[in-house]
């Protein structure tokens, strides 16, 4: 009893490993940032005050944007005008009335006289953030890679013509003024401390990792049932609270502004921020901004111009924008991945860290099931890939699918795995599955790897199979020791926090079938899972599927080239050529098919084994 | 007024034509979105007017300018992105992004912050008549030129040996590169054929306004991305449909919208286009490219 109670005890902490690991990133870095407000509140002037506020009012937005744009891999212009909002938000609420009557002379009855305080201006902001992040992303996000970075660029464009041309509201290109100015040191300092937490934190939640996942490999995320979209949504709104928050305090703290001021330079400027520090990490945020900020008030001396070690120096415009940009080519230039932006601090992961102990919980014996495709066709401008297909495949099986190159075999496999929409014909996994979608049918048990392999190259190891693990176990603790039960069984949990980059090919392989695992499927289906593996590799292999499927009766189909492992391995055999079924039956009946010979080795060949094979018998 | 309003919209699509065109064919092929090219346009402005300054006669200007457009953008591609080959989508993306700002400081202080007037030609903004419509010379001018420009490239494509290269560079590089075509000569001749398309269309911009200042090629360039979206990013016929659909649009609103509403212009133009993309996220006219299962 006791020896149970041990073997759980550390599984079962008051914080999965990740989120311990995290949160002990995230209170350094906050401790820095309160030790340095701290250390200017008591010794500095009002002026170096005033920089180390706008500081982390920057940090603020900067982590919105690097919530979004760090995870998902999309560079966002949009973070400027949703700070924008914030600003005038806030503007609008905190104003004094009696100003308000005079300033604002046209604002709408249910937007005047409010003049609430800072934070209860900010908790209204933060609602609207909410709001305003789902009615922005939604469609945004549609939209992938490079155009959807373009779609943030004229949601920039939108909003500064909204505030320019909302005169009632805004007073248009005019300075909007009369803000209050009650946001100091320690109430930016203190959201931004927030913000920090959260960037660090939100990494490491479900919607953290699958937006990673998708940003690393999209058709990899979805094959472990990952809704990219709703993944990326999240991430959307979360650093659009942190940027209309920045916006909020920003209001506060200048108490007098114009659309200008959230435009193009000011998105510029939270980019370059983020791309000096590097954009991948809450630490790279963290750094970009307390570095562009000093180098920032360094070159702001020099931009009036003036005498300088007896030089005469001329007025520059636009002097920190240029430095900004020397600055952001250099380090993408000379450390694409920004001065910090490789990784964490990743305090508790160190050599020696504690370890995660894997699940001793044996995985499940699924229970009996079909995977079932009726008449299924796919159909690519006039070449019928896969042509009429009926197979059906139960657990507690192995098939392998063979055929000559381009026979349809991988569009048979898209297709068995939602990732593939059928031009006609039906999958069904017990119950018929709704419409093509890789992600639905891997959270309903579909398993997969791929040809070309897709792991996360920059996520580790162990988070690549939490990712999967995630679709099934809600708590990130219990899924975490699920995925090293899956690495250890693979041989891979030494490199558990090694990036998934930095494993050989072999390895990569077999990363990619432990994530496919984790799923706790009922179906595994592998593309050529032996292909560019040596022999030895491949005896590794097969002796891993055979004991994962008698230990979990769960049913494999693989596509394979390597006839002796398909021979040893499966106990089924379907043959595919020109997308149709030509044969299917155990080893033995499927060898001395002529059908299968003819497809394989051409006609003549098939007739004359045929042909000597009866003189052979007749003989006998 | 309504040939006259047509007219406006066709030659302002023609211009954000040639600039989608311009961003897309470089997008095609190295998959970089440039955001510098609005200041190869400014360049291409300023070169106008220096030569116009040392009195060239005006057609030698407009060659030198357009010329200059050209070779800024080949020296771009030389200097700041061809250290960065091979680097991500976004490395480069946010490359072209500091090269623009630093450009822009660059005329600021090179040459002013303020708009320089450029002496063009008095026939250039002169009208004629047919019967009852009177046509202004300068848009009619720029839909001749964009739409020679449009047929002079889609020639260049499909007729030379570069040109077929190219196509097939946007469609998959590597097996282009196999096939024993240096992959510089490819980008190069991207960079040169978008920089010619950015010199045109600054002809085109500064022909109607007169003026250069280092902000100029900022809006059209913004615009122009939009345009190359809604086409289907790396589509050259998708730019093209894109920019003429953007520039009509726009026109056409600013002289129907009543005056309380005109100031949403944009927005309302830019809240149009994503809806359409809600609709195609590949755009209208999708790029083709090679997967790999």
């Amino acid at each position: 009893m006791a020896q149970v109670a041990m073997r759980e005890s550390p599984g079962r902490s008051f914080m999965p490993a990740a989120f311990r690991n995290a949160g002990a990133d995230a209170l350094c870095m906050v401790a820095v940032l309160l030790l340095a407000a701290l250390i200017i509140f008591l010794f500095g002037g009002a002026a170096m005050q005033r920089v180390v506020t706008y500081a982390a009012i920057m940090l603020t937005a900067v982590l919105g944007l690097q919530i979004f744009s760090g995870n998902s891999g999309i560079v966002s212009f949009g973070h400027a005008a949703f700070a924008g909002l914030g600003a005038y938000a806030t503007g609008i609420l905190t104003m004094p009335a009696a100003l308000q009557r005079t300033a604002l002379r046209d604002l709408p009855q249910f937007l005047a006289g409010y003049e609430l305080s800072f934070f209860a201006a900010l908790a209204m902001v933060l609602v609207l953030a909410i709001v305003i992040g789902l009615l922005t992303g939604t469609p945004l996000l549609r939209l992938t890679g490079s155009s959807a970075s373009i779609a943030t660029l004229a949601m920039l464009i939108i909003v500064y013509t909204l505030l320019v041309a909302g005169r009632e509201i805004t007073r248009g290109s005019q300075p909007f003024y009369g803000v209050p100015r009650e946001v100091g040191l320690w109430t930016a300092v203190g959201i931004a401390s927030v913000a920090l937490v959260a960037a660090r934190l939100f990494r490491e939640t479900a919607f953290g990792l699958a937006t990673r996942a998708a940003a690393n490999d999209e058709r990899g995320a979805a094959a472990v049932g990952v809704d990219q979209r709703t993944a990326r949504l999240a991430a959307w709104v979360v650093g659009t609270v942190a940027a209309m928050a920045a916006g909020a305090m920003m209001a506060q703290f200048l108490g007098a502004f114009s659309p200008r001021d959230f435009y193009f330079d000011f998105g510029f400027t939270l980019l370059a921020m983020l791309i000096v520090g590097g954009m991948n990490s809450s630490l790279g945020a963290f750094t970009g901004v307390v570095v562009t900020i000093a180098v920032i008030e360094i070159v702001r001396r020099f931009e009036g111009g003036g005498e300088m070690f007896g030089l005469h120096l001329p007025v520059l415009f636009g002097l920190t924008q240029g430095v900004l940009a020397i600055a952001m080519i250099l380090v993408i230039w000379r450390r694409p991945t920004g001065l910090f932006g490789e990784r964490e601090l990743n305090l508790l992961r160190r050599p020696g860290g504690r370890a995660i102990p894997a699940s001793a919980q044996p995985p499940l014996h699924v229970e009996h099931d079909r995977l079932a495709a009726d008449h299924l066709s796919r159909r690519y401008a006039g070449v019928v890939a896969v042509d009429d297909v009926t197979l059906a495949f139960d657990t507690d099986s192995i098939t392998g699918i063979i055929g000559p190159n381009g026979a349809g075999k991988t569009t048979l496999l898209n297709m068995l795995a939602g990732d593939v929409e059928p031009s006609a014909g039906t999958v069904s996994i017990g119950g018929a599955v709704r419409a093509a979608s890789a992600f639905r049918f891997a959270r309903s048990g579909v398993a997969r790897t791929f040809q070309n392999i897709r792991v996360f190259p920059a996520m580790t190891v162990l988070e690549n199979v939490v990712v999967a693990a995630r679709q099934v176990e809600p708590d990130l603790g219990q899924a975490e020791a699920a995925a090293m039960r899956e690495l250890s069984r693979m041989g891979l949990e030494k490199s558990a926090d090694q990036p998934a980059a930095r494993l050989a090919y072999g390895q990569r392989r077999r990363l990619e079938v432990a994530r496919a695992l984790a799923l706790k499927p009922r179906f595994l289906l592998l593309d050529e899972p032996a292909a560019g593996m040596n022999a030895v590799e491949t005896a590794e292999l097969v002796s891993i599927l055979s004991a994962v499927r008698t230990e979990r009766r769960i049913g494999v189909v693989l596509i394979e080239h390597d006839m002796r492992l398909v021979m040893n391995l499966c106990e089924r055999i379907v043959v595919i050529d020109h997308g149709r079924v030509i044969a299917d039956g155990t080893p033995a009946e499927v060898q001395n098919n002529p059908a299968v010979i003819a497809a394989y080795l051409g006609s003549r060949t098939a007739r004359a084994k045929t042909a000597s094979e009866t003189t052979a018998n007749e003989t006998a | 007024m309504i040939a006259q309003q047509i007219i406006n919209a066709v030659s302002l699509g023609g211009v954000y034509a040639l600039l989608a065109l311009g961003l897309a064919i470089v997008f095609s092929i190295v998959g970089l979105i440039n955001f510098a090219h609005g200041e190869l346009m400014t360049l291409s402005g300023y070169a106008l007017l220096a030569c116009l300054v040392f009195g060239l006669p005006f057609p030698l200007a407009v060659l030198v300018a357009v010329s200059c457009g050209a070779l800024a953008a080949v020296a771009m591609e030389r200097v700041a992105f061809r250290p960065m080959r091979g680097a991500s989508v976004t490395s480069l993306l946010l490359t072209s992004f500091a090269v623009s700002s630093l450009l822009k400081v660059v005329f600021q202080n090179g040459i002013s912050a303020r708009p320089q007037a450029v002496a063009m030609p008095g026939w250039m903004t002169g009208a004629f008549s047919f019967g009852d419509f009177t046509i202004g010379v300068g848009p009619s001018i720029s839909i001749v030129v964009s739409a020679l420009a449009l047929i002079a490239l889609e020639l260049f494509l499909r007729r030379t040996v570069t040109g077929t290269a190219m196509r097939a560079a946007a469609e998959d590089f590597n097996v282009v590169r196999l096939m024993g075509i240096p992959a510089s000569r490819i980008i190069a001749t991207a960079f040169l054929l978008s920089g010619l398309l950015a010199g045109l269309a600054a002809m085109l911009w500064v022909a109607q306004r007169a003026s250069v200042d280092p902000l100029m090629g900022f809006t059209p360039v913004l615009k122009a991305f939009i345009a190359a979206v809604v086409g289907g990013l790396g589509s050259l016929p998708g730019a093209v449909a894109g920019g003429f659909l953007l520039g009509i649009i726009e026109v056409l609103l600013q002289a129907t919208l009543p005056g309380a509403v005109a100031p949403y212009r944009d927005a309302i133009v830019l809240s149009g286009v994503i809806a359409v993309l809600l609709i195609r996220p590949q755009g209208l006219i999708p790029a083709v490219r090679a997967q790999r299962s």
